[in-house]
């Protein structure tokens, strides 16, 4: 990457100050670090890995690179989100993601980036349900930012925000959940070198956490949306 | 890589319900003053729907709902990640989605009130959600607080001074603590409430229809 120009426009859509509702959720990590006694002492810089390497590689990475590639056309687009909906098992998650990818958009629509009050509108009339990783390659692409920025662009803002959540929760310190940040970048870096078939299926295997999500939805003591 | 950094000329003017916020320090009764904001605003003909921010789950959109003084469908909470401030400045796309959701569904909404968790003096409303926010205090917290010269205190449209009936109990001077808020505000309007049991709302509610919904 030398044009600093397209540096630029990744870093700010990339950047944790992007209004884009990822801060109150944690994907699970408020979930799993309350179930120590069960599952054994939270470690930040193992979640993340399973997070990079068990969902957002196979599942997240894939939705997003896919929607990118159909970014021209909003029909095929939408016929990943509805991938996405129909094998995202855990309903906290698949609730979340909808709701980050709606709040994502919202900030778009403000802002006129272009594909994105057309994409709301087909939400809005249950035509899709917007999961988070969708809209991010959709109107990524459309913004101009190429699969391969996207894809590592979508991979940090994976890592960063349960990363925050967890400095949020005092679990670590903002310093040391940046050198959990740091053994996660190779994996991220070389998930992102993974070529993707067009219509890849998604496939994602966290069992620990999607059964603490579970139990955390239900809860009526949490700090984060999931 | 093919990229357009050109800014979009413009940000499209919002049409739709009035969008008020309502922030404030844990206690000080944003949601008191919410429930009796309902039925005055209906009785006014305001057709309203209501967003709250907790900080832990939904107890106080439940406490609304339960409340039959509105249809609990026109009640959202939105759940603020740890962060009250962050959901209503520095990322308010969840609770703008939210009003937003509320919109689509109750096409004949006048006026959202958008209730923020409790936070401290610094909080404020961005105003890409909010067209305009109230912050309530309590006098029970101290009359030094208009001193402090919070951002909260001084840049909110409206400031109301809440549970004035406590003030001969803790020892306020409710005429000195209502002079500084006066001077660190330079005039802009204040009310004195007692949200429990409705005294002073109708300073409130006059604010809301005058300077809000224009009527
Ligand atoms: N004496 C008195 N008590 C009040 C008044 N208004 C509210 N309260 C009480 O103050 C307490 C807190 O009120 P809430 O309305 O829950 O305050 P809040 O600002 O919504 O609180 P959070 O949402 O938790 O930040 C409750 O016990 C209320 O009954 C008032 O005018 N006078
Ligand atoms: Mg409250």
């Amino acid at each position: 990457m030398t044009d600093p120009a397209a540096l630029l426009l990744a870093l700010r859509h990339a950047d944790g100050t992007f209004p884009s509702g990822g801060f109150a959720f944690s994907q699970g990590l408020e979930a799993r670090a309350a179930l120590a006694d069960d599952f054994g002492p939270f470690d930040l810089a193992a979640f993340l890995a399973d997070q990079v390497l068990r969902r957002w590689a196979g599942a997240d990475r894939v939705a997003l690179v896919r929607a990118h590639r159909a970014a021209a056309d909003l029909d095929r687009v939408a016929t990943v989100d509805a991938e996405v909906e129909a094998s995202t098992a855990s309903e906290p998650l698949r609730a979340g993601s909808r709701r980050n990818g709606l709040a994502f958009l919202t900030a778009h629509r403000r802002l006129g980036t272009p594909g994105a009050e057309a994409y709301h509108r087909r939400i809005r009339e249950g035509m899709a349900p917007g999961h988070v990783a969708v809209v991010q390659g959709l109107l990524w692409a459309r913004l101009g930012l190429d699969e391969t920025t996207a894809s590592a662009m979508g991979g940090h803002v994976a890592v960063i925000g349960p990363a925050t959540a967890a400095i949020r929760l005092g679990l670590v310190g903002a310093i040391e959940a940046q050198t959990a940040i740091a053994t996660v970048t190779a994996d991220l870096a070389a998930v992102c070198r993974r070529p993707i078939a067009d219509g890849q299926p998604f496939s994602a295997f966290l069992p620990v956490v999607e059964i603490a999500c579970a139990r955390h939805a239900t809860g009526d003591l949490r700090l984060f949306s999931n | 890589m093919d990229v357009a950094i050109s800014p979009s000329k413009t940000v499209p003017t919002r049409l739709g319900a009035a969008r008020v916020g309502i922030g404030g320090p844990v206690g000080s009764g944003k949601t008191a003053l919410v429930e009796r904001l309902i039925p005055a605003l209906a009785e006014r003909g305001v057709s309203l729907a209501v967003v709250t921010n907790d900080l832990v789950t939904a107890e106080d959109a439940e406490r609304i709902r339960r409340s039959g003084l509105i249809d609990p469908a026109r009640v959202v909470a939105v759940e603020a990640g740890a962060c009250p401030h962050t959901v209503i400045r520095e990322d308010p796309t969840l609770n703008i989605a939210a009003a937003d959701d509320l919109e689509a569904a109750f096409p004949d909404l006048d006026l959202i009130l958008i209730e923020s968790g409790g936070d401290n003096l610094a909080s404020t409303f961005s105003l890409d959600l909010v067209d305009w926010w109230m912050f309530v205090i309590d006098v029970a917290g101290g009359d030094d607080i208009p001193r402090k010269k919070g951002p909260g205190v001084i840049r909110c449209d409206l400031l109301v001074v809440n549970k004035i009936d406590l003030a001969p109990h803790v020892g306020v001077d409710l005429e000195r603590m209502t002079r500084e808020a006066d001077a660190v505000r330079s005039g802009r309007p204040i009310a004195l409430t007692v949200c429990r049991d409705g005294d002073g709302i109708d300073a409130v509610i006059d604010h809301i229809c005058r300077d809000v919904l224009l009527r």
